[in-house]
C-alpha cells in the first residue's frame, strides 16, 4: 500500500513538473503597468526639457550605460574610434536596425537626427548638450563621423542621454514639428495611443534584436504592452500601486517609499541620482559676499542629520557639489565640508559678526538673517526645515519661501534671491560648467558667482580628452568650489523604485531607466 | 423669449473680451517667462531669442494682445507653447472629462441636497434637522483634496470596490464625482432647507392641507416647487465652483480633464493654453446661467421672457 502510495506521489510530482514552467523561464505577453506624475510636453526628445522613461522606452541611442558598471557600451553603434586631436568621433552603427515605421536606421538617420537637434528652429532644449559639434558626415550607410569645432570630452554622457535618441529622416519629413504625437524610434517598443492626462500605450515591436548586451534577451521584449498612467497625486499614486493597479512605481517619495519598503512585500532599488541636492547662495548679496559667512554655513550644516530625519536614510551626504555617482566626483577632497559649529562660529566671529541676544549674529544692528527660496516639494521643504534648525542652533536665521519653478528661474535670474535650496542631475561633472561659468549669470549660474579659476578649469574639463588628465581637472575645481562655498552641497537622494512581486527581471540603471528588455510577469 | 436670449449671448461677447484682458495682464504681472521654463536655461541666449520671436513673445504686449483677439475672432485659439498642439485640439480633448465629472458632480449635488434640506426642513428644530445641518457643514468645511484621499483609502484601498484613478472604466466617475459634487450639495441643502421652510409658513400651504391634500403632494406639488427658484440661481452659481473645484479633484484622482490640463499650463506659463482654458470656462459658466434663467420659466409659470 505504502508503495502504492509512493508511486502514485512520484506520478504526481513528475506531472506538476512537466505543467509547471521551468523556474526562471521568461513568459510572453502581458502588460506591464507603470506611473508617471504628468505629461510629458511631448513623445519627440527634441522637444522635451526632460526626459521620462517612456521616452527611453521607444528610442534608442547611439551608446548606452551598461546596467552594472555604468560604462558606455554600444547600443545603435556597434564601435567608436576616436580621432588624435579628439575632434572625430566615428561610429560604425549596427546593422539591420529598423525603425517602427519600417524605415532603415543608417548614417543618413543619425546625421538628420543631429541636424535636426542643433536647429534652432527646433528650439531643443536638450541641443546644449551635444557640444560643440560642426557637422556629422556620413562616408558610408553604416559609418557617421561627427566633427566637432573643439573637443567636446562629455560626449559620451549626452550621447546615450534619450535626447539624441536617433530618429526616422522619414518621420521627421511626415510629421514636422508632430514628431511627438505619434512618434517613431528603434527602441523596443513601439507607439499606440496617447491620452493626454491619462495615459500613454506602447505595444512591443516584434522586429526588435538589437538590445544591448547586458540584457539576457537581446530581442523583443516580452510583454505585449507598457502603459504609463498619469497619476499627478502621490499618495493616489502609491495606494494604485498597493491595489496592484500598478507594477512598477517609479520614484518613490522617500516618505512614502520608507512605508512600502518596511511592509516586505515589494521588489525594491535604491538608485543613487546623479544629483543632488544644494544652498546655493547669491554671492552679491552682502551677507554672502563675506566667503568667511558662506564656509561658516558649510560647517554649520550636518549632513548626516538632514539624510536621517528629512530623508528618511534613502540618501547619500554629499561632501562635493558633484553627486558621488557623477563622473569626475572625487573622494577625499581636502576643502570639504563636515559638521562642526564651532569652526563655524568662530569664522562668523572672525567676520565681525557677534552673538546677539537672541542668539542670532549680528553686525552693525543687522541680524545675520536670509530667505532661503525653495521649490513647494515635500523633499525639498522638509530639508530646508532640518537646515534651518540646525542654521539656527549656528546662530544663523534661514527663512524659507516656497515658490514654483518657472516664478523660482524667472526671479532667479535677475539676482534677487539670498539663497535658493534645489536640486540637479547629470550624469557628468561638466555640469559644473552651467552651474558656475561666469558667462551664464543670467540663466543657470544662479548664485551669480565669477570666479577666473573656476572658468578657466570649467573650459578645460569640457576640452581635456584624456579621461585621467581630466579627472584631475575636475578634482582642482571641486576643490575650489568647496573653498569659495557659493554652493553647500547637502545631499544625493536615491531614486526609490518599487515593484510588484511578479513582475520578474526587471531592472533600473545607475541612471535611473527602467530596463525591461527582460521583464516579463508572472501572476 | 428668442430675442432675450439672442441679447444674452450677445452679452457673451464683452465678458469674454473682459476675461481676456484680465486673464492677459495676469499671465504677464506673474514671474515667469514660458521659454525660460521650455530650454530650462540649457539652452543658448540666441536659441532663447530664436525661440521668443518663433511664438510672437518678443512682440509688445498691446500688440500680442490684440492678435490674440484677432485670431480668436477667426476662431483660431492659437497653439499650445509647452506641446505645439492646437489650444483647441487640447481643449477639445480634455472638455469632455470635465463635463462628465461637473454634470455628474451636479446630479450628486442635487441629488444629497435636496434630499437632506427636505430632510431637514419637515423635521424643522429635531434632531434630524440638526444631523443634517452638521453634516452639511462638514461637506462645506472638508477640503476635497483630503475628502478625496479619505474616499480612496476606503473604497479602493480596503474595500475595493472602485479604483483610485484614471477615467477609463463607469466605476471611475463615483469617487471624483462624490468628492466634487459633496461642498457643493452641502450649500444646496442648506438652501433648500430655509427656502423651503419659508414657503412651508405661507398662507397658501395651509390653504392646500385645508383642502385634505396629503403631506407628501403639499410637500411635492405646493413646497418644494416654489422653492425651487432661489435654489436653481444657486444651482447655477456652484457650477462655476464645480469648475474650479475640478482642479483639484482632477490631480487627487487623475482625472484628465481641463482643471489639470490648466495647471500644467500655468506652471509651464503656457499663455495660450491658459487663455483658452479661461475663455471656455467663462463661455459654459455664462451658458449654463443662462439655461438657468429660462429654467426659471419654466418653474415659475408666471416669469416671461421679451
Amino acid at each position: 500500500m505504502l508503495r502504492m502510495r509512493l508511486a502514485c506521489l512520484l506520478v504526481l510530482v513528475l506531472a506538476l513538473a512537466v505543467a509547471a514552467p521551468s523556474v526562471g523561464a521568461p513568459i510572453r505577453g502581458g502588460t506591464l503597468n507603470l506611473v508617471t506624475d504628468s505629461d510629458p510636453p511631448s513623445l519627440d526628445p527634441h522637444k522635451t526639457p526632460s526626459g521620462v522613461f517612456v521616452h527611453a522606452l521607444l528610442y534608442d541611442t547611439l551608446v548606452t550605460a551598461d546596467k552594472n558598471t555604468g560604462n558606455f557600451i554600444p547600443e545603435l553603434a556597434d564601435s567608436w574610434t576616436i580621432g588624435a586631436d579628439g575632434r572625430v568621433i566615428t561610429f560604425k552603427l549596427h546593422p539591420g536596425v529598423r525603425f517602427h515605421d519600417g524605415t532603415p536606421f543608417n548614417s543618413q538617420a543619425v546625421r538628420a537626427t543631429i541636424e535636426r537637434l542643433i536647429n534652432p528652429q527646433t528650439a531643443a532644449p536638450g541641443s546644449s548638450w551635444i557640444g560643440p559639434i560642426d557637422r556629422v558626415e556620413t562616408p558610408d550607410d553604416l559609418t557617421a563621423r561627427f566633427v566637432f569645432k573643439q573637443p567636446y570630452a562629455p560626449i559620451f554622457s549626452s550621447l546615450r542621454i534619450v535626447f539624441l535618441g536617433m530618429l526616422s529622416p522619414a518621420a521627421i519629413a511626415k510629421l514636422g514639428p508632430n514628431y511627438g504625437q505619434t512618434p517613431v524610434g528603434a527602441g523596443p517598443y513601439k507607439f499606440r495611443q496617447w491620452i493626454p492626462g491619462d495615459r500613454i500605450v506602447l505595444d512591443r515591436d516584434p522586429d526588435y534584436a538589437w538590445a544591448p548586451k547586458f540584457y539576457k534577451n537581446r530581442g523583443a521584449p516580452y510583454v505585449d504592452s507598457v502603459v504609463t498612467r498619469i497619476i499627478p497625486d502621490e499618495s493616489t499614486r502609491v495606494i494604485a500601486f498597493q491595489r496592484g493597479d500598478l507594477d512598477v512605481l517609479p520614484a518613490t517619495p522617500a516618505a512614502q517609499a520608507q512605508q512600502l519598503i518596511a511592509s516586505g512585500k515589494y521588489q525594491v532599488f535604491r538608485t543613487p541620482q546623479d544629483g543632488g541636492l544644494y544652498l546655493g547662495l547669491n554671492v552679491t548679496k552682502p551677507i554672502f559676499s563675506d566667503i568667511r559667512v558662506r564656509q561658516a554655513l558649510g560647517w554649520a550644516i550636518n549632513r548626516d542629520e538632514v539624510v536621517d530625519y528629512a530623508l528618511e536614510k534613502l540618501a547619500v551626504p554629499m561632501d562635493s557639489p558633484l553627486a558621488p555617482t557623477i563622473w569626475g566626483y572625487a573622494k577625499g577632497l581636502k576643502n570639504a565640508y563636515h559638521y562642526d559649529p564651532d569652526r563655524a562660529r568662530r569664522l562668523l566671529a572672525e567676520a565681525g559678526w557677534k552673538p546677539g541676544p537672541d542668539g542670532i549674529f549680528q553686525k552693525a544692528g543687522q541680524p545675520l538673517a536670509f530667505t532661503v527660496w525653495t521649490y513647494p516639494l515635500e523633499t525639498n521643504v522638509r530639508i530646508a526645515v532640518v537646515v534651518q534648525t540646525q542654521l539656527k542652533k549656528a546662530g544663523v536665521r534661514m527663512n524659507i519661501e516656497q515658490i514654483e519653478p518657472a516664478a523660482l528661474l524667472a526671479r532667479t535670474a535677475s539676482g534677487a534671491q539670498d539663497a535658493i535650496l534645489i536640486s540637479y542631475g547629470w550624469p557628468d561633472a561638466d555640469i559644473l560648467y552651467y552651474f558656475f561659468n561666469s558667462g551664464r549669470m543670467a540663466s543657470t549660474n544662479r548664485v551669480h558667482f565669477s570666479n577666473p579659476d573656476v572658468d578657466r578649469l570649467l573650459n578645460e574639463g569640457r576640452v581635456t580628452v584624456d579621461p585621467a588628465k581630466r579627472l584631475e581637472v575636475y578634482r582642482q575645481l571641486q576643490e575650489t568650489l568647496l573653498e569659495q562655498a557659493p554652493w553647500i552641497p547637502i545631499a544625493s537622494p536615491y531614486t526609490i523604485t518599487l515593484a510588484q512581486p511578479w513582475v520578474h527581471d526587471f531592472y533600473e540603471d545607475k541612471y535611473g531607466d527602467l530596463l525591461t528588455d527582460d521583464t516579463y510577469i508572472q501572476k | 423669449m428668442h430675442r432675450y436670449i439672442a441679447q444674452r449671448l450677445l452679452q457673451l461677447v464683452p465678458v469674454l473680451l473682459s476675461v481676456s484682458i484680465l486673464v492677459f495682464l495676469m499671465i504677464h504681472l506673474v514671474p515667469g517667462d514660458p521659454v525660460q521654463v521650455m530650454l530650462q536655461d540649457y539652452g543658448s541666449a540666441e536659441q532663447a531669442q530664436a525661440l521668443r520671436h518663433t511664438l510672437g513673445l518678443d512682440r509688445p504686449l498691446p500688440l500680442q494682445f490684440g492678435l490674440f483677439v484677432w485670431r480668436l475672432a477667426h476662431g483660431d485659439l492659437g497653439r499650445s507653447i509647452r506641446t505645439g498642439r492646437p489650444v483647441a485640439s487640447e481643449i477639445a480633448l480634455r472638455l469632455p472629462y470635465t463635463l462628465r465629472l461637473t454634470a455628474a458632480s451636479m446630479v450628486v449635488a442635487i441629488a444629497l441636497g435636496l434630499v437632506f434640506g427636505t430632510l431637514a426642513a419637515i423635521h424643522h428644530r429635531r434632531l434630524l434637522d440638526y444631523a443634517a445641518t452638521v453634516v452639511a457643514l462638514a461637506g462645506i468645511s472638508l477640503p476635497s483634496f483630503w475628502f478625496g484621499l479619505v474616499l480612496i483609502l476606503i473604497f479602493s484601498y480596503y474595500l475595493r470596490w472602485l479604483p483610485p484613478a484614471g477615467a477609463d472604466t463607469a466605476g471611475s466617475l463615483i469617487l471624483p464625482a462624490v468628492t466634487l459634487g459633496t461642498g457643493a450639495a452641502s450649500i444646496i441643502a442648506r438652501l433648500c432647507r430655509s427656502s423651503l421652510l419659508e414657503v412651508l409658513r405661507q398662507e397658501f400651504i395651509r390653504t392646500a392641507r385645508a383642502k385634505g391634500a396629503g403631506e407628501l403632494r403639499v410637500l411635492y406639488r405646493h413646497g418644494l416647487r416654489n422653492a425651487l427658484i432661489p435654489m436653481l440661481s444657486i444651482v447655477g452659481l456652484q457650477f462655476a465652483g464645480l469648475l474650479g473645484g475640478a482642479v483639484i479633484v482632477e490631480s487627487v484622482f487623475g482625472w484628465p480633464g481641463l482643471g489639470r490640463l490648466a495647471v500644467d499650463a500655468i506652471f509651464n506659463r503656457d499663455i495660450p493654453v491658459i487663455q483658452g482654458v479661461v475663455l471656455v470656462a467663462a463661455a459654459i459658466f455664462v451658458a449654463v446661467n443662462l439655461c438657468v434663467d429660462l429654467l426659471y420659466a419654466l418653474v415659475d409659470p408666471r416669469i416671461r421672457y421679451v
